[in-house]
């Protein structure tokens, strides 16, 4: 049997926590309590052979992340509390705060600075230390809160779903830990790349290029803003270099941006690799027909659309010639586009040699009249 | 010339395919997503999750183009409406697989059969479940749930792969992808269309059912399934939880620091007064439409969801509940929703309610209305205080901009 769609989902989940764990992009886990989250986070740490520093935000007041005040001489300092400390001499490490959706407002206000610019106090972490944080869903956790709008806005999301075969053979065997792609020298000169396309995206759809959320419910979670495709930009170039699976690569997208937004985007990704049609009319000679039946579909369409908005006689016989192409091994799919033709044919050009390709199916499929 | 699948040995499927596209422009990219492949000897045509199609070419043989290009389009429909997945969540056992499946098949039908689908045999209708058209998967299969579903049940004796083909009262297996339980020839494939690629083909297709409303013969359950493909709704359950705690954490956080008490870390930092943290109780004020318009049921419901979303903030001993028509009723202190006498009738008037919650000492931080929304409104939000609006119904009328407001549809 195939894997199922949970344990599929459960992998990829931890491909893309590793992911953004070597890009050094905050990420936050969501899942119900006891489903290892906490666990999966320390012994990918300890794979890494890093040091992990687990800061329970909901114990925590407001002074432990923006620094005690401390007064020396005429100044007041902010000092770091002990767990910045120790992560700023290793030079590197996971700093991982639990139960981030248990953290009060005031907390969560605090940690703002933390999550994103890694300033605890005065003290800056390095850059070598990642963010990593859980959170219980608020309707699962007793205290829970919804996440600001502007602390959510600062993680990339990730759904822990566990599913339950994986966690029968984790109990028997030990659970894996996620792994932390090592990315190739120079991966980041690829984000130029990644922010032209996310660039180029929103040239086309500047509605989503900031899109607060209105209603509490998905304020929690991730939403288009500048910041958030920025992260997208680097996540998109990151998990390209690490190599990972699609599946990964669209959670972590969806995790940055949200649903709807995150959707769009690898929507748009995949129309990228479409033949442009305008391309393929003008010469038609040079049309590949995508392998997969529906993106030939979604190609031969996409030409027979661009010919029925301007039929010129000569634009007709180019977007036949392109399903003449098409005909040999997709003639289902090219036929649902020589209708489209067969409707907007110009006065007084004649029938390509094409069409008759076209009238066995059309026969068979009883819509061949007349 | 290499074909773009595997499927040369199922003939006419390219007629069957073409067929489809061009009764159901809205699902061409559907039926386009599946790959079909010839599976001889399971004497069904059946889908998997993976968008695969196995089909018997024995059994397929002597189908029109009509018939194989229906199969094709209901197969697909079970993908679209993700009936495998769902079928996990509404907790179908392997013995009630069959149910399950014969629930799918008529949420499928009801309106496609209608617009022109001939599938081969005697296709699966509501009425054969004895229910009404254009229910979910969930509300046929809570109808049916129990019935003997004919001679020749799965399940009672092949355990959890209800066995394939016909010899179940007739029908055709239409496989793990609408009922979540893997078949035998599974065999451990990878999916055609990963789980992300499947979920952008669903975008896809629901975003063409939609352009294809204005030709005006898409059914009206396709374009509700497209509608809540690409703006899901929320359950107001939710929703009024999350609008309850934004409101009772912004009272809450928004005094923060105090001085009346000293810091307890203090003490680390010598000369330094530190301000501690301080976390108000908010007080809760409930005002409950009494008039003659109101469900008591759905009032009863919402009421009870306040009350329970209270007690998990911890806030339950602060509940007062309101009554409240053009007059408003003496306020009581309750422990329970069950305790709220709701006496009323006639007009209505909120404006009423939500002054009289809001003269109330201490002040209630927030004030939750339960109203179906056919009142007067105050012309901004009461000093001091958040509203939270819960409208009950489905045909409840917009609440003013100031306060938040959560649709809580009727018992359905």
């Amino acid at each position: 049997m195939a894997e199922s769609g949970r344990a599929a989902r459960q992998r990829a989940a931890a491909e893309a926590l590793g992911v953004a764990v070597a890009a050094r992009v905050p990420v936050l886990l969501w899942g119900a309590p006891g489903t290892g989250k906490t666990s999966a986070i320390r012994a990918m740490a300890r794979a890494m052979d890093w040091p992990c520093e687990t800061v329970i935000a909901s114990i925590r007041e407001p002074s432990d992340f923006a620094g005690l005040p401390v007064v020396i001489g005429q100044d007041v300092r902010f000092a770091p509390p002990a767990w910045a400390r120790r992560l700023a001499e290793a030079g590197h490490g996971l700093l991982f705060l639990d139960e981030l959706s248990t953290a009060p407002p005031a907390v969560q206000a605090a940690l703002l600075r933390v999550v994103l610019e890694r300033v605890v106090g005065d003290l800056e972490l390095p850059p070598d230390v990642a963010v990593v944080a859980a959170a219980n869903p608020p309707e699962q956790a007793a205290d829970g809160w919804d996440l600001s709008a502007p602390l959510a806005n600062r993680l990339c999301h990730l759904p822990w779903d566990v599913d339950p075969l994986a966690v029968a053979d984790g109990l028997a065997a030990g659970f894996p830990a996620p792994e932390v792609p090592i990315l190739p020298e120079g991966w980041e000169a690829e984000q130029h790349l990644a922010l032209a396309l996310v660039a180029a995206f929103l040239h086309a759809r500047p509605a989503l290029a900031s899109a607060p959320p209105t209603d509490a419910t998905s304020a929690g979670r991730g939403w288009p803003s500048p910041r958030t495709w920025e992260m997208t930009a680097r996540l998109w170039a990151a998990s390209g270099a690490a190599g990972v699976s699609g599946e990964a690569r669209s959670a972590l997208v969806v995790g940055a941006v949200g649903d709807g937004a995150g959707a769009e985007f690898l929507a748009w990704l995949m129309e990228m690799d479409l033949p442009d049609p305008e391309a393929v009319l003008a010469d038609p000679r040079s049309f590949r027909l995508p392998k997969r039946a529906d993106r030939a579909y979604a190609a031969v369409a996409a030409v027979a659309a661009v010919v029925e908005s301007d039929p010129t006689p000569q634009r007709w016989q180019a977007g036949w010639q392109v399903l003449g192409l098409a005909a040999n091994s997709a003639p289902d799919v090219a036929a649902v586009a020589a209708r489209v033709l067969a409707r907007c044919r110009p006065d007084g050009v004649p029938l390509p040699a094409e069409v008759r390709l076209f009238a066995p199916v059309l026969r068979d499929a009883g819509l061949l009249h007349g | 010339m290499a074909a773009p699948d595997a499927s040369s040995a199922i003939s006419g499927l390219a007629a069957a395919r073409l067929w489809a596209a061009a009764r159901y422009p809205y699902l061409a990219s559907g039926v386009f997503g599946a790959r079909v492949v010839a599976a001889p000897g399971i004497g069904t045509v059946a889908v998997d999750p993976g968008w695969r199609l196995w089909a018997d070419p024995e059994l397929t043989a002597n189908w029109t183009a009509a018939e194989l290009g229906s199969v094709i389009v209901h197969h697909v429909c079970h993908l679209l409406r993700e009936h495998g997945p769902r079928a996990g969540l509404a907790g179908v056992r392997p013995d009630e697989a069959r149910t399950w499946i014969r629930s799918a098949d008529a949420e499928i039908n009801d309106d496609l059969v209608p617009a022109g689908l001939t599938l081969p045999g005697d296709p699966v209708l509501p009425s054969h479940l004895g229910c009404p058209a254009g229910q979910l998967t969930e509300q046929y299969f809570t109808a049916t749930r129990g019935r003997p579903t004919g001679p020749g049940q799965p399940g009672a004796g092949d355990g959890d792969t209800p066995a394939g083909g016909r010899g179940n009262g007739g029908e055709l297996d239409c496989g793990s992808g609408s009922d979540g339980f893997g078949r035998p020839w599974e065999s451990g494939q990878p999916p055609v269309l990963p789980l992300w690629q499947a979920r952008l083909l669903q975008r896809l297709v629901a975003q063409q059912v939609l352009a294809g409303k204005q030709a005006g013969d898409v059914p009206t359950g396709m374009l509700r399934w497209a509608a809540d493909i690409l703006a899901p709704k929320v359950d107001w359950r939710r929703a009024l939880a999350a609008e309850l705690r934004k409101a009772v954490a912004d009272t809450a956080g928004a005094v923060d620091y105090s001085y009346r008490r000293p810091s307890r870390r203090a003490a680390a930092v010598g000369n330094v007064v530190l301000p501690a943290l301080r976390r108000p109780v908010p007080e809760v004020a409930v005002v409950c439409d009494t008039s003659g318009s109101m469900s008591d049921d759905l009032l009863a419901a919402s009421l009870a969801e306040v009350e329970g979303l209270l007690g998990a903030l911890g806030l339950v001993r602060s509940l007062r509940v309101l009554a409240c028509d053009t007059a408003v009723g003496p306020v009581r202190r309750v422990s329970s929703a069950r305790q709220v006498e709701l006496v009323g009738g006639g007009g209505t008037d909120m404006g009423a309610g939500i002054a009289a919650a809001s003269a109330l000492r201490p002040r209630p931080a927030v004030i939750v209305v339960l109203t179906d929304g056919y009142t007067p409104w105050p012309d901004g939000p009461p000093r001091g205080s958040k509203v939270v609006v819960g409208l009950l119904g489905d045909e409840a009328p917009d609440a003013p901009d100031w306060a938040r407001a959560i649709r809580v549809p009727g018992v359905g």
